[in-house]
């Protein structure tokens, strides 16, 4: 009875310990990190002695032909942009949530040229708004009849599609927090990327930018985020010491943030921007280059001076003109 | 037909042994007259068989008193644990869903922007900064329901610490119409889904399948089988009597078999009741407050994803895939009954979609943020509640039906116990009495 009774006792432990427990909830496993997405393959044309940023010549009066008639008979002209490149590209709540920007500028003035005096921005005007990675394939598929969003001209992307003439010199610069940039040397003021060594810096994942910064201080640690958006997020964040990428890219990063700042600097890089558009629409290039040409009676300057000379430009003593343009293709 | 009506014979009586017969003819097994005399061979071990005998019974109701009270104690036990797990499912669930509603109200508030209208606006930031709060109420109750779940718990409070701070500068950051908002905004809804939903997916996943096991935590198959061994064995004990006394019936252990055997019926059809029950709340009501919980989780993953197109202006091709997918996810398990409410929210919707897919963006967005019913928000609203109110009903009746059904167990375990130690007690009595017939 004895044996039995504690046979009995034991098998109540062992249910009511088995009946109680139970398996901690696992955490999820780290998802592994995707690849970058790459660039589309665009096979560089042999075109040694030509000037990357050369582009078909305009020609006398007002170029036409089938692609502007196929704009002008739809009634829109479709621009590719960027809606979140502050001052370059981006919504303004205030007016309705429309894009504005010293790239919308130059949609504008294609798209009055085409449509002429009954031009509506509203009405012929259609900015689609794209990302950076989807610039070639939209122009090369014909979705797109331009993209404005900043496109650097060179001879690989040539390959792919066409570009106008360059419309604005851009160069890859670093944004720094005010603290780098107030004139204390000792304080490890910001002049060159040397002084970026032991300091975190942040560019897009996969960009030329990344890869510019890398070759000049190796000593950086490199930072990448998405977007240069996501390199606000973490300087803001205190996750990164300085931002890499084109000037007006950056100008209008410090615009949304009083403590980050564009010092005085020598560009890293040369980034002629371009307007792309589809390789087999010479015509739409041409009066690209026709409407770039007819904005340096001041339009260009206009713009400028509206939107990236506040902040690129304060003290207004940089000579900064319209690039002059190159054709001979 | 008592056996204490015949007195027992002295063992003074016994015949002295006889000297072995040269060639004893073999002893006839017969079933023994009834006279309360023993009989047959190993006359002289009978107060060594009777011990055994009294052991072998006793430890025989003992055991199936102990045993089957056990199990039912178990029961009792499981269906307590069957509720508070279920609780705890709901509870992950509306964490889930609450988080969800936080982000599709956080989105939604993107698209007013820093120029919206003030009091929509301090509405829409009243309903998050609430929404918040409870998700983090319900982690924290969570915590202290479940311990097996801290370790994921403190996981989740960090993820929805960091979606939260994210989303305070998104707000901050948006008011200024900086564009930077956005980003803030949606990549905090992107950690959102790829860190805090996985923990949550592992919290409904885990919590399911404790509710589930608990919920069969009913056993007559072996309150069954315990109570027929044990008949077996007194049956036995009565058969080894009755061939050693000349008495068909022992009384006391006739009395501990009828007790183990009305105690294991009752006990068992008990145990097949609830088991029946339970697998009727798993099956219908717990099944459709799971389901219907999903079902609102995936229409606010829905409605955050058609805010957050219009945020990231041109990204249709992103997200209304997203989308889609939710929205499958709604039409297979919302109950019938909410359907309309979806389908109405749908409807505007797809005006969304149509407007934005040709940059109509004044129309698209006023489509997305009025609060009346010439928006999208009133519908999902409607669905929204709809669905809550099912996942609240059937929750209620599944976690009270549980309570309320195992206070039975805990009786019957009592009196099970009881019983088998007065089964214990008539099986002593009964062969005491044999006993004192032998001796």
């Amino acid at each position: 009875m004895t044996v039995a009774m504690r046979l009995a006792a034991v098998a109540l432990a062992a249910a009511l310990l088995a009946g109680c427990g139970y398996e901690d909830t696992p955490l999820p496993e780290e998802p592994e990190a995707s690849a970058a997405t790459s660039a589309p393959d665009c096979e560089t044309p042999d075109e040694s002695g030509t000037d990357p940023v050369a582009s078909y010549h305009p020609g006398e009066g007002v170029p036409t032909g089938p692609k502007l008639d196929e704009i002008r008979a739809r009634g829109r002209l479709i621009v590719g942009v960027s809606a979140d490149t502050y001052l370059m590209a981006s919504e303004n709540p205030e007016e309705g949530n429309r894009i504005e920007g010293f790239d919308i500028e130059f949609a504008k003035e294609i798209g009055s040229a085409i449509f002429g005096s009954d031009f509506n921005a509203g009405r012929n005007l259609e900015l689609r708004v794209i990302t950076a990675s989807q610039r070639i394939p939209l122009l090369t598929a014909g979705d797109l009849d331009l993209v404005i969003r900043n496109f650097t001209i060179n001879s690989q992307r040539w390959g792919c599609i066409a570009f106008s003439a360059e419309y604005y010199h851009s160069g890859q610069k670093v944004l720094v927090g005010a603290s780098l940039a107030d004139d204390d040397e000792e304080n490890g003021e910001y002049r060159d990327p040397s002084d970026l060594a032991g300091l975190r810096v942040c560019a897009p994942t996969g960009s030329t930018s990344l890869v510019n910064i890398e070759e000049a201080e190796p000593d950086a640690k490199i930072e990448p985020a998405v977007n240069h958006t996501g390199c606000l997020v973490k300087f803001q964040r205190g996750e990164v010491d300085a931002i890499t990428g084109d000037d007006t890219v950056l100008a209008g990063l410090a615009a949304q943030d009083p403590y980050a700042v564009v010092p005085d600097q020598e560009p890293l890089s040369d980034e002629p921007y371009g307007i792309g558009a589809n390789q087999e629409d010479i015509d739409l290039v041409r009066f690209v280059n026709y409407v770039l040409a007819e904005m340096r009676d001041g339009e260009w300057e206009a713009a400028y001076e509206r939107w990236l000379q506040p902040v690129l430009d304060p003290e207004g003593d940089d000579d900064v003109v319209q690039p002059t343009p190159t054709y001979g293709r | 037909m008592s056996q204490s009506a015949t007195a027992p014979p002295p063992p003074a009586a016994q015949p002295a042994p006889a000297p072995p017969a040269p060639a004893a003819p073999p002893k006839k097994r017969f079933w023994p007259a009834p006279t309360g005399k023993p009989v047959g061979a190993g006359v002289e071990d009978t107060p060594g068989l009777l011990n055994r005998l009294q052991v072998i019974g006793v430890a025989a109701v003992l055991i199936f008193g102990l045993a089957s009270a056990l199990i039912q104690y178990l029961s009792f036990e499981a269906d307590g644990r069957a509720a508070d797990d279920t609780e705890q499912l709901v509870r992950v669930q509306e964490i889930q869903t609450t988080l969800l509603r936080a982000d599709a109200i956080a989105t939604n508030l993107a698209l007013l922007g820093g120029s919206g209208d003030p009091q929509q606006i301090a509405d829409r930031d009243a309903a998050y900064d609430e929404a918040i709060a409870d998700v983090f109420t319900l982690i924290t109750q969570a915590a202290e329901a479940q311990p097996a779940d801290e370790e994921a718990l403190s996981a989740l409070n960090v993820a929805v610490s960091e979606y939260a701070t994210a989303i305070a500068e998104a707000r901050s950051n948006l008011r200024q119409n900086f564009p930077v908002g956005k980003e803030y905004l949606s990549g905090g809804s992107s950690a959102l889904r790829s860190d805090a939903l996985p923990i949550l997916e592992n919290l409904v996943t885990a919590n399911s399948e404790r509710a589930e096991e608990s919920m069969n935590g009913q056993h007559p198959f072996w309150l069954l089988l315990i109570g027929a061994v044990t008949v077996g064995v007194l049956i036995w004990v009565s058969l080894v009597l009755a061939q050693r006394f000349r008495r068909y019936v022992n009384v006391g252990v006739a009395v501990a078999a009828v007790l183990v055997l009305v105690t294991t019926l009752v006990a068992a059809v008990a145990a097949w009741r609830g088991d029946s029950q339970n697998e009727g709340l798993l099956d219908d009501e717990l099944t459709k407050a799971v389901d219907q919980a999903e079902a609102r989780t995936a229409g606010n993953d829905a409605k955050a994803y058609e805010s957050l197109r219009l945020v990231k202006r041109g990204s249709g091709t992103t997200y209304e895939p997203l989308w889609q997918e939710s929205a499958e996810v709604v039409v297979d398990t919302a109950d019938t009954s909410i359907l309309p409410d979806w389908e109405a929210y749908v409807a505007r919707h797809n005006q969304i979609v149509r407007n934005d897919d040709q940059d109509f963006r004044g129309p698209a967005l006023r489509v997305a943020t009025a609060d009346d019913a010439s928006g999208s928000n009133q519908p999902f609203t409607d669905f929204d509640e709809a669905a809550q109110k099912l996942v609240d009903d059937n929750s209620e009746t599944t976690t009270d039906e549980l309570r309320a059904g195992r206070a039975a167990a805990l009786v019957g375990s009592i009196l099970t116990l009881l019983l088998g130690l007065l089964a214990a007690v008539a099986v002593v009595r009964g062969i005491g009495a044999r006993r004192r017939e032998y001796s």
